[in-house]
C-alpha cells in the first residue's frame, strides 16, 4: 500500500483507534486533552494526497478510500476545525466530571465525519455516515437538560429517518450493479440509465437534505446545535452539516443534466437560504441565531449543487465544496468566537468583538473575505439567471441576520463577569479565523474557470456591496419593530409537528388494543383455526 | 410424480456418526445427572459443552472439507422403514450458532449462581442443568431430522424442556406463564400432528426426501401442510398467535429467557422453512409464502410498537423477540419468488439465515444484560434505571451493540440482513415489504434508544445498586453480542456455505 493510502486510512483510523482505547479508564481521563491531535493526519492527507488517489482494503473491510476535488477541499477545513474546537473544548471542559465521556462521542463524531469526505463505496460511505449522525446525539446532549434533551430526541429521530431514506436508495442504487458493493462513482454512472432513477434521486435528497436541514426538514438544527457545548456547536454547524453536501456531492449525477430535480433542488434550496434568515432575525439567543443563519447558507450551498444538476454541470460540486469550506470554517469560528466573547471583559473585549464581526460580515460577502470568493465563484457558475439575482439577494439577507447577530452579542457581552479568557481558548479561534482567510485565497485559483483577478473586479465587488447596503438598512429599520423578538418559537414548524404527538399516540393505542384482544385465549385459539383454514383454503383454491 | 423406490437411497457418510453425537450427547448428560449427585452437576453440562462445541465444529469442519450434506442412516434401515439424519449447509450453521449461544448463555448461568452460594448446588439450578442439556440435543435433531415424525419427537423434546425453564423459580406468574406456553404449544402440536397422519396417509412415507419428490397438487397435501404450518406457526409465536410468548420469556429467569429467545423459538421457523421450501410443490409455496410473509409485516411493526409502550425491560426485549421472528417470515416470498434462482441460491436466503444467526446473538446477550441490570437493581422498570451505565458500562455497551444489530445499523450481522432482504425486495418489486423493513428498522431503533437513552442519562437521585455484579459475569454477553457485530463483514451476497447439499434431489433423478 503507498504511503497516501496509509495516510488516507491514517484519517479514519487515529480518531477511531483513539475512541476504541477510550476503554481504558486512565487513556479516557486523558483524552480531552489529546482531542487536538485526531483530526492531524486527515490535515495532512487534504494537503499532501493528490486527488484521485484511491485505494482498496480487502475483505473483511472491503472498503475504499478515495481522495478527489470536493473530498479534499472539504476535508482540509472540516480536520483544522475539528482540531481547533477540539483544543477549544480541552481548555474550556477540563476536569469536569462528563469530560471524558464527552471526548468519546467526540472522536467518533469525528470519525465519521471526517470518513463521509474520503469513502469511495456505497456500504462504507453508509456506515461512516450512520457513524456521524448517531454519535453527534452524545454531543447534543451532553449538557442533559431538559432542552438538550429535546433536541436530542428531535435530532435522532429524525436522523434515523433519514437514515432509512438513504438505506433503501443506496439499496436501490446497488441492485441493478454487478458487485454488491459498487463504487459510488460506477453507481452513479450507471443511475441516469436505471429504471429506478426518480426514486433513487428522491430519496437522495430526502436523506441529505435532512442532515443539511434544509425546509422542512431543517427542524432539529435550531434546536440541537444550541444545545451542545460550544465547541460542539462550532462542529456540529460547520462541518456536521457538511456530511448532507457531501452526500449530494457524491450521490447527484452531475455528468448529466437533470433539469427537473435540479430545479426542484434550487427551488428548495433558495427558499430555505430566505426561510433561515426570516426566521434567525425573530430569535433572540446568540446561537440559535447561528443556527439558523447555517440553515440559510446551506440553502446557498443547495441552490448551487441545484443548478448544477439542471444543466449537468461537473463544476458545481467543487464549487459548492468550496462555498462549504467558506462556511465551516467562518460558521465554526464564530461559535468559537461567541464562546471567547461571552467570558471576555474591559480591553480585551473590544477587539474580539471586531474579529466577531469581521467574520460574521464574511458570511454576507464582506470583499476580500472568504464569503465574497465563494460568491463570485458561485455565480459565475449561476451564470445570469433568476437564481443569481435570487442569490445576490440572499445576501442582503445574510447581512441583516449577522448584523441582529452582532447586536445581540454586544448586548450579551456588555454584562460579563470578571473571568479572563484564557489563551487556549483564544489561539484556536485566531487559527480559524486565520485559516478562513487563508485557505480559500489558495483554493481560488484552482476553481474552475477562476483566476485571482476575478476576486477583486469592480464589478464583481459592487455586486457584493450593494446588497449588503441593502442588508444593513433593512436591519436599521427591522430593529424599530419590537414584535419581532421572539416571535417564532426555536425549531419554528416542529411546534406545529409536535401537535400531531396525541395522533401518534392514539394509532399506538391503538396497536395496543389490537395486541391485548389478540392475548385473550378464545381470540387466539379461534385465529390459530382461522389461520389454518386460510392456510389450506388458499392452498386448495390454487389455479 | 416419482416412486419412491427411484430415489436413490440415503448413504451414511463417513463423517455421518458426527450428527448422532450432537443429539446424544447431552442425553447422555442428562442421563448422568440423574444419577449423579447435585454437586457434580456443573462438571458433567461442562465436560458436555466441551465435547458439543467440537462435535458441532467437526460437522462444519467436515461439511465445508466434503462440500456435501453429512447423512446417518439410523441402523443402515432405508426410509421409509428407518430413520435419516442429515446436516446440509443451513443445519450445520444452525447448529454451529447454537453451539456459539448455547454455551454462552451456559457459562453466564454460572456466573448468575455463584452470586448465590447457598443454592448453587440446589434443586433449581439442577433442574437448569438438564432442561438446558435436553433443549440442546432437542434443538440439533429439529436441525438434522428427515422424518417428519421424528421431527415432531423433537419439536415436542423441545417444547418440555423448554415450558419448565419458565417456571424454574415457582412463583405463581410464571407458573401461569408456562401454563399458557405449554397449552398453545400443544395445540400447535396437534395440528401439527394431523399433517403428519395426512402425509402418511397419501403416501405412505414421512421421509422429507421422498416427499419433496412424491408431493404433488392433491388436496390432502393441501390441507396436510396447512395444518403443519398453522401448528409451527404458534410454536414460534408469529403474530397474532403471540399470547404466551411475552409473559413467557420476560417472566422466566435472565439464562432461561435467553434460551428461549435466543434458540428455541427457531427450531419451528426452521421447520417451517424446510416444509415451504423442500415438501411443497413450488406454486404451493409461493401462497404459503405470500401469507406467511403478511402475518410477519403485521409482527414487525405491530410488536415493534407494542415493544416501545412497555415499561419493563425484560418485556420490551420479548415483544422485539415477536417482532424481529416476522422478518424472518418475510425471508418466505423473497426466496421463493425468484424464477431464475433456487431458493437457497437467493440473497433473501442468506439474509434470512444471517437474520436468524444475528438474532439469535444479540438477543441472549440483550436477555443476559437484562437479566444483569435486574439482579443488580432488584427491578426492570425502564423509567427508572437512569444512568445504569455508569455503574455497568460493560452491559450498556452490550445492550447498544446488540441493539446495533436489531436496529439493522452498521457494522452488525442485523444491517448485512437487513441489507439483503431490503435488495431481494427492491428486486422483486415488494414495495410494502420494503417499507416494512426499513419501519420496523425504524421502530427498533426507537425501542433501543429509549433504553440507550436511560443508560447514558445523568440521574436525579443515584440508583441503588443491590447486588454487586461481578465483572467477568458481564463479559459473556458482550462477547455475544460483539459476534453479532462481527456478523456484519459476512459480504452482501449469498453464502456458498448455506447453500451446500442442496438440492436434496441427486441429479440422476431430476426429470
Amino acid at each position: 500500500m503507498s504511503a497516501e493510502g496509509l495516510l488516507l486510512f491514517a484519517a479514519v483510523l487515529l480518531p477511531l483507534g483513539m475512541a476504541i482505547s477510550c476503554l481504558s479508564r486512565t487513556i479516557r481521563a486523558r483524552a480531552p486533552s489529546l482531542l487536538v491531535f485526531a483530526p492531524v493526519p486527515a490535515m495532512l492527507a487534504a494537503w499532501l494526497v493528490p486527488n484521485g488517489v484511491s485505494v482498496f482494503f480487502p475483505a473483511p473491510l472491503r472498503m475504499t478510500l478515495a481522495l478527489d476535488r470536493p473530498g479534499a477541499i472539504l476535508l482540509g477545513g472540516a480536520a483544522l476545525l475539528w482540531s481547533a474546537a477540539g483544543a477549544f473544548a480541552a481548555t474550556t471542559m477540563a476536569g469536569r466530571p462528563g469530560t471524558p465521556g464527552f471526548a468519546v462521542w467526540w472522536l467518533l463524531t469525528l470519525t465519521g465525519s471526517l470518513g463521509v469526505f474520503i469513502v469511495a463505496d456505497i456500504a462504507s460511505f453508509y456506515l461512516v455516515f450512520t457513524l456521524v449522525s448517531l454519535a453527534a446525539y452524545g454531543l447534543i446532549v451532553h449538557e442533559q437538560t431538559a432542552a438538550a434533551l429535546r433536541a436530542g430526541l428531535v435530532y435522532v429521530v429524525l436522523a434515523l429517518l433519514g437514515e432509512a431514506f438513504l438505506l433503501l436508495a443506496f439499496v436501490m442504487l446497488a441492485a441493478g450493479a454487478p458487485d454488491p458493493n459498487p463504487l459510488i462513482r460506477d453507481a452513479m454512472a450507471a443511475l441516469p440509465a436505471s429504471p429506478m432513477r426518480d426514486g433513487i434521486l428522491a430519496l437522495v435528497i430526502l436523506g441529505f437534505a435532512l442532515k443539511m436541514g434544509l425546509v422542512p426538514l431543517h427542524v432539529w438544527l435550531p434546536l440541537a446545535h444550541p444545545a451542545a457545548p460550544m465547541p460542539a456547536s462550532a462542529v456540529l454547524s460547520g462541518v456536521v452539516v457538511k456530511a448532507g453536501v457531501i452526500g449530494l456531492i457524491r450521490f447527484l449525477p452531475f455528468e448529466t443534466a437533470l433539469p427537473a430535480w435540479g430545479a426542484m433542488l434550487t427551488t428548495v434550496g433558495l427558499f430555505t437560504a430566505y426561510y433561515g434568515v426570516i426566521v434567525g432575525i425573530t430569535q433572540q439567543r446568540l446561537k440559535t441565531i447561528l443556527a439558523y443563519s447555517t440553515v440559510s447558507q446551506m440553502g446557498l450551498v443547495a441552490t448551487i449543487l441545484g443548478v448544477g444538476l439542471a444543466h449537468g454541470d461537473p463544476a458545481a460540486p467543487v464549487l459548492a465544496a468550496y462555498y462549504g469550506v467558506h462556511h465551516t470554517l467562518i460558521k465554526g469560528g464564530l461559535f468559537l468566537a461567541v464562546g471567547v466573547g461571552l467570558v471576555t471583559r474591559g480591553s480585551h473585549l473590544r477587539p474580539i468583538l471586531l474579529l466577531t464581526g469581521l467574520l460574521a460580515l464574511s458570511l454576507a460577502g464582506l470583499p476580500l473575505t472568504s464569503g465574497a470568493l465563494a460568491k463570485i465563484a458561485a455565480k459565475q457558475m449561476l451564470g445570469s439567471g433568476i437564481a443569481t439575482i435570487a442569490m445576490t439577494l440572499a445576501a442582503a439577507g445574510s447581512t441583516a441576520l449577522m448584523l441582529h447577530f452582532l447586536a445581540a452579542l454586544k448586548r450579551e457581552t456588555a454584562a460579563n463577569a470578571e473571568t479572563p479568557e484564557t489563551p487556549g481558548q483564544v489561539a484556536p479561534l485566531l487559527v480559524v479565523a486565520a485559516a478562513s482567510i487563508i485557505i480559500p485565497w489558495s483554493l481560488y485559483p484552482g476553481l474552475p474557470g477562476m483566476n485571482l483577478s476575478s476576486a477583486v473586479e469592480i464589478g464583481a465587488l459592487w455586486t457584493l456591496v450593494w446588497p449588503m447596503v441593502l442588508g444593513g438598512i433593512a436591519f436599521m429599520m427591522l430593529r424599530r419593530l419590537n414584535g419581532l423578538r421572539g416571535a417564532l418559537p426555536e425549531g419554528d414548524i416542529l411546534v406545529l409537528a409536535e401537535k400531531c404527538a396525541p395522533l401518534v399516540g392514539r394509532v399506538a393505542g391503538t396497536f395496543a388494543k389490537v395486541d391485548s384482544l389478540t392475548r385473550h385465549w378464545p381470540v387466539a385459539g379461534v385465529l390459530l383455526v382461522c389461520i389454518a383454514m386460510l392456510l389450506g383454503g388458499a392452498l386448495l383454491s390454487r389455479p | 410424480m416419482l416412486p419412491a423406490n427411484a430415489l436413490p437411497a440415503y448413504v451414511t457418510t463417513p463423517g455421518g456418526f458426527l450428527l448422532v453425537l450432537a443429539i446424544i450427547l447431552p442425553v447422555v448428560a442428562v442421563l448422568a445427572m440423574l444419577v449423579l449427585d447435585p454437586r457434580h452437576a456443573r462438571s458433567v453440562v461442562g465436560a458436555t459443552i466441551l465435547a458439543g462445541v467440537a462435535a458441532a465444529l467437526a460437522i462444519a469442519e467436515e461439511l465445508i472439507r466434503t462440500g456435501a450434506a453429512l447423512i446417518y442412516v439410523v441402523g443402515g434401515w432405508q426410509p421409509p422403514l428407518g430413520l435419516a439424519l442429515r446436516a446440509d449447509g443451513l443445519s450445520a450453521t444452525m447448529i454451529a450458532m447454537t453451539a456459539i449461544v448455547l454455551p454462552g448463555i451456559a457459562i453466564f448461568a454460572r456466573g448468575l449462581q455463584d452470586l448465590k452460594p447457598e443454592t448453587r448446588n440446589g434443586r433449581a439450578p439442577t433442574t437448569f442443568w438438564s432442561l438446558l442439556m435436553g433443549v440442546w440435543s432437542a434443538l440439533c435433531l429439529t436441525f438434522i431430522g428427515q422424518d417428519l415424525f421424528n421431527l415432531y419427537v423433537a419439536l415436542e423434546l423441545l417444547t418440555f424442556a423448554a415450558v419448565p425453564l419458565v417456571c424454574l423459580d415457582g412463583r405463581s406468574e410464571t407458573m401461569g406463564a408456562a401454563l399458557r406456553y405449554l397449552m398453545f404449544a400443544l395445540l400447535g402440536s396437534m395440528l401439527y400432528l394431523l399433517g403428519t397422519g395426512l402425509f402418511y396417509g397419501a403416501f405412505g412415507t414421512l421421509d422429507i426426501r421422498s416427499l419433496s419428490a412424491m408431493s404433488d397438487d392433491r388436496p390432502a397435501v393441501s390441507v396436510a401442510l396447512a395444518l403443519m404450518i398453522a401448528g409451527l406457526l404458534a410454536k414460534a409465536a408469529l403474530f397474532p398467535l403471540h399470547l404466551w410468548l411475552p409473559p413467557a420469556h420476560a417472566g422466566a429467569p435472565a439464562a432461561a429467557s435467553a434460551v428461549l429467545s435466543a434458540l428455541v423459538i427457531k427450531a419451528p421457523i426452521f421447520l417451517t422453512l424446510r416444509l415451504v421450501a423442500e415438501v411443497a410443490p413450488t406454486p404451493m409455496a409461493a401462497i404459503a409464502g405470500k401469507i406467511l410473509a403478511i402475518l410477519g409485516a403485521f409482527a414487525i411493526i405491530l410488536c415493534s410498537v407494542m415493544a416501545l409502550r412497555q415499561a419493563r425491560l425484560k418485556l420490551m426485549i420479548a415483544y422485539s423477540t415477536v417482532a424481529q421472528i416476522g422478518y424472518l417470515f418475510i425471508v418466505f416470498p423473497l426466496a421463493t419468488g425468484a424464477d431464475a434462482l433456487p431458493p437457497w441460491g437467493t440473497i433473501a436466503w442468506t439474509g434470512g439465515a444471517l437474520q436468524l444467526g444475528s438474532h439469535a446473538l444479540a438477543k441472549a446477550s440483550m436477555f443476559m444484560a437484562a437479566g444483569i441490570i435486574a439482579e443488580a437493581f432488584g427491578h426492570d422498570n425502564i423509567r427508572d434505571l437512569s444512568g445504569f451505565g455508569r455503574i455497568l458500562p460493560l452491559s450498556a455497551a452490550t445492550f447498544g451493540l446488540a441493539g446495533l444489530s436489531l436496529m439493522g445499523l452498521p457494522p452488525s450481522g442485523g444491517f448485512i440482513a437487513k441489507c439483503l432482504l431490503l435488495t431481494s425486495a427492491v428486486l422483486g418489486g415488494h414495495p410494502w415489504l420494503s417499507t416494512t423493513i426499513l419501519a420496523g428498522g425504524l421502530l427498533a431503533a426507537g425501542y433501543v434508544f429509549r433504553v440507550m437513552n436511560r443508560a447514558l442519562a445523568t440521574p436525579q437521585t443515584p440508583l441503588i445498586i443491590r447486588r454487586k455484579i461481578p465483572a467477568r459475569l458481564e463479559v459473556v454477553p458482550l462477547i455475544l453480542a460483539l459476534l453479532a457485530v462481527l456478523l456484519g463483514f459476512v459480504p452482501l451476497e449469498p453464502l456458498g456455505l448455506l447453500q451446500i447439499g442442496r438440492p436434496d434431489r441427486p441429479a440422476e433423478t431430476m426429470p
